[in-house]
């Protein structure tokens, strides 16, 4: 690696790509680029850049490189895994600035984008003609296309439409040397191996993505929602699974418990009950098979036991209940000073279960959680409520979030549904993956940027050299290295 | 661990191995890749042989690693729709076994019954139901592999949504077995649907199928296949509806309609005649000595089916030829009519013409006088260097196939 250039030196050389406006290391600014949406990790990088084009990202990366600097991607900073958290010395390469819709192709249904392009704007381009982008991350409306692409966001309606794996059709990226290369295309099945399929969810680790083509779908001809309450999520559960065992794909399923129920209402003024659970379903499609399924569904609902089955008189109303839903992470502020929010995964037929293992974990550790989630997909959105004034609470709600997510992977699941590893996750992921496994995923990564200077400190649970073999069952982190203080990339 | 001398059956594209190795476990099959590192032999996998004729002829080959006796369904958990199973199970005993259940992997390639899922996940093979349920890529949801060093490694789950780590399943689909030796793939499973209705639309030209295509999307409906198939100069479209039998009646109700108002006399076809529509359909797909992939942005498909495949399709004979107006793709099929030379002079007509539209022609089965004088893949693609790369890491003695891929990899 190249003797480091001295900071100073470094901004005025990036200013002169990117313009003065566009490349800070100190003042005000810079504190946005701190952290993500996880705002407890935070990390001072050494330079804040906005490239404007590809070409500049290229020189931007080369600079960077060249100076011995890590660099760390970013799109609208809205993650929720530290996957955009800096680390010390390092160049944030910011792309909100890149926010073009270049063009779009409803004929074949595509659209190339650059990657700070916000994830709704891509449907309101294009809702006009009839067409829409499918992945619908709660965030929608404040995350990037590019953020999207690193994480392999999903959403409310990926249990019928997939995630971002399943709708980008190809990309741009700016390598390590500032090589620019396209991957992918508007034809399926390019001939070679299935580089996007590395580059989705790679959290920013193989390169900086500076357009991507994107998969659209002409939208369902009807839409069905209904919400239904029952005594506890045992009923809620059983009425996911029986609805699933009866043959019906919903566009989206989604539960929430008691507490969760609470939340949503304190922020929204909706006139739910006060109830054990709610279930919110989406059945969409050509109109006469959605009205048979939904209906059936209901049906369904009602023989489990659902207290109340709601159906929206109008969209205005259907939104509503949406809106409850999407709201409900924020809501939880409003009942406890603080939150933290998990992603584990469990087999969907587990769900009651797991619901009264976390309840039981909760009060062993005299905390409260209250669980959100994607209940068709088991993607369980677990939120941890503490108060940080409180001594050591913070600290018992860290280890209570840790004990789910190894609780999901004993149940055969995941400790990652949608929102990434990132820097938060990094440490479970030896309880996911062995050896071997971490290993093989770090051949992709060196295959693409073998001194592994994009995004370091994200993914492995080890932060041994690029390539090295991990030590045995991962490498519980030096507590400076998780505050951030030292880096060993 | 079963081995045997190669014979001339176990050739791939006419080269005979030296040895075959057929692994009964998942760690015999680690033994089978220990011992192929220690003896730097070159290796490929062979499950149901239904894709051998893709890519190039391998540049050595010493063992065949058969996978066929790794064969187990692992674990089917319904009420998760989730089955995971050892890589040389066939296609057809998982659908036996997932019917059980009521259940289905919606991956429809030729030689169903055959194929094993480690081949259809490293060929990448696909069929009509693509149009709805994407391919391989868009059902796997993980994979435990043997490497090339011999050690065993997993990615992905047995979750539908999981975004934990770099994702090696998807990675490995379409590989060829160039990366790694696939021993159990997990698959997201669909419910079988309770009925099913294929419409035939008879003798259409190519400007019919896509505006018949175009209409059925602006109307929302929503096949599950759809494939135009060649006859004499004209194609016959079958358009399959799958769901509940309320959904289905009236999708085929209204796509009928919309033929009508084209001037496109449709009809329903009884449970026997769809199921000759879609025999002919495989017929074209599995048989032939020459087979060659076509693959393009679908509003292409005019040119698809008057520009591209005329020149392949008038150096064979008998011929024949399948177009999927939602993908873009299409597949030509049949013997060889005269000289090596006529059709490869005519695959390079149709590949010129395919690339500068931003698509690909790949060859599925060739003969080696045309495999000779014409690359399977075609010119290697832009990222060529990655994919190198990547190789160079998974198998850096360039053991695992070699030659058989992109740019001789």
């Amino acid at each position: 690696m190249s003797e480091r250039t001295s900071l100073a030196d470094l901004a005025r050389r990036m200013a002169a790509v990117v313009g003065a406006r566009n490349c800070f290391s100190s003042g005000p600014d810079l504190l946005t680029y701190e952290c993500d949406g996880i705002t407890h990790g935070r990390t001072r990088p050494d330079l804040v850049v906005l490239p404007g084009t590809t070409q500049e990202v290229v020189e931007v990366v080369r600079l960077a490189r060249a100076s011995g600097r890590p660099i760390v991607p970013r799109g609208s900073g809205t993650g929720l895994s530290g996957g955009a958290r800096p680390v010390p010395g390092s160049v944030v390469v910011a792309l909100s600035r890149m926010r073009r819709i270049l063009e779009v192709n409803l004929e074949d249904g595509w659209a190339r984008v650059e990657p700070g392009v916000l994830n709704l704007d891509v449907t309101k381009a294009v809702s006009g003609a009839g067409y829409y982008y499918a992945p619908d991350p709660s965030s929608q409306s404040i995350c990037s296309i590019g953020g999207n692409l690193a994480e392999n966001a999903g959403g409310a309606h990926c249990l019928k439409y997939g995630f971002t794996a399943n709708h980008v059709l190809g990309a741009r990226l700016v390598l390590h040397d500032g090589k620019v290369v396209d991957i992918g295309g508007t034809s399926l099945d390019s001939p070679g191996h299935d580089l996007l399929a590395a580059l989705v969810g790679s959290e920013g680790m193989l390169g900086i993505v500076t357009e991507v083509t994107l998969r659209l779908l002409r939208k369902p001809e009807a839409t069905r929602t209904f919400f239904a309450t029952f005594p506890s999520t045992d009923e809620g559960g059983e009425a996911v699974s029986r609805i699933i065992a009866a043959g019906i794909l919903p566009a989206a399923i989604e539960m929430m418990d008691r507490l969760a129920i609470v939340a949503a209402k304190a922020a929204t003024g909706l006139d739910w009950p006060d109830v054990g659970a709610a279930l919110l379903m989406d059945a969409d499609g050509p109109v006469a098979e959605v009205e048979d399924t939904s209906a059936r569904a209901v049906k369904i609902a009602r023989e489990v036991g659902a207290l109340e089955v709601r159906l929206p008189k109008s969209e205005a109303e259907r939104q509503l209940m949406w809106k409850g839903r999407k709201s409900a992470f924020a809501a939880v502020g409003r009942i406890s000073p603080n939150y933290m929010v998990e992603d584990g995964v469990i087999p969907r037929s587990e769900i009651a279960s797991v619901l009264r293992e976390i309840a039981s974990m909760a009060k062993d550790q005299g905390l409260r959680v209250a669980n959100v989630f994607h209940a068709g997909d088991g993607n369980l959105h677990p939120l941890v409520l503490y108060d940080a004034r409180e001594s050591g609470q913070e600290e018992r709600a860290e280890h209570l979030g840790g004990a789910i997510l190894r609780m999901c992977v004993r149940r055969g699941g995941s400790i990652t549904g949608e929102h990434g590893v990132g820097a938060d996750k990094a440490e479970y992921m030896a309880d996911m993956f062995g050896e071997s496994d971490l290993e093989t995923m770090k051949w992709v990564r060196s295959a693409f940027d073998p001194e592994c200077g994009f995004n370091p400190g994200k993914v492995f649970p080890s932060t041994a050299l690029c390539g090295e073999k991990a030590g045995p069952g991962g490498r519980v982190l030096h507590p400076a290295e998780k505050s951030g203080e030292v880096e060993r990339w | 661990m079963r081995e045997r001398p190669g014979t001339p059956e176990d050739a791939v594209q006419g080269v005979i191995p030296r040895l075959v190795l057929e692994p009964a476990t998942v760690e015999e099959a680690a033994e089978a890749l220990c011992r192929s590192a220690a003896d730097r032999m070159a290796v490929t996998f062979v499950g149901g042989g239904t894709d051998l004729g893709l890519g190039g002829r391998p540049a050595r080959l010493d063992a065949v690693i058969r996978t066929g006796a790794l064969s187990r369904l692992v674990e089917h958990a319904p009420a998760d729709q989730v089955v995971t199973a050892e890589a040389g199970m066939t296609l057809g005993a998982l659908r036996e076994a997932l019917a059980l259940h009521r259940q289905w992997l919606a991956i429809d390639p030729p030689f169903s019954g055959r194929a094993t899922l480690g081949g259809v996940v490293a060929a990448n093979a696909f069929g009509p139901r693509r149009a709805r349920f994407g391919s391989a890529r868009d059902l796997v949801l993980g994979v435990s592999i043997v490497r090339a060093d011999g050690a065993a490694a997993k990615g992905g789950g047995r979750v539908v949504k999981n975004v934990a780590g770099f994702d090696l399943p998807r990675l490995m689909v379409g590989s060829l077995g160039t990366l790694a030796l696939l021993t159990t793939v997990t698959f997201r499973v669909h419910p079988l649907p309770e009925t099913r209705a294929t419409v035939l639309f008879p003798a259409l030209e190519a400007a019919q199928i896509w505006g018949l295509t175009s209409g059925w999307r602006a109307a929302q409906l929503e096949p599950t296949s759809a494939a135009a198939i060649l006859d004499s100069d004209r194609f016959d479209l079958g358009v399959r509806l799958e769901g509940f039998e309320s959904g289905v009646a009236d999708q085929t109700a209204r796509l009928l309609d919309l033929g009508r108002k084209a001037g496109l006399a449709g009809e329903r076809l009884g449970a026997a005649e769809a199921e000759g529509f879609w025999r002919r359909h495989d017929s074209v797909r599995e048989n032939g000595s020459l087979r060659v992939k076509f693959s393009a942005p679908p509003s292409r498909l005019p040119d698809m089916a008057r520009g591209w495949l005329p020149p392949v399709l008038g150096e064979l004979s008998p011929s024949g030829a399948v177009l999927y107006p939602t993908l873009g793709i299409a597949f030509a099929s049949g013997e060889p009519a005269s000289s090596a030379a006529g059709l490869v002079a005519g695959l390079h007509d149709a590949r010129i013409a395919v690339i500068a539209a931003g698509g690909s022609l790949v060859l599925c089965e060739a003969p080696v006088a045309v495999r000779s004088a014409f690359d399977p893949w075609g010119t290697p693609p832009p990222a060529i260097d990655l994919m190198r790369s990547l190789k160079e890491r998974f198998d850096p003695d360039r053991r695992l196939s070699p030659g058989r891929f992109v740019g001789g990899i």
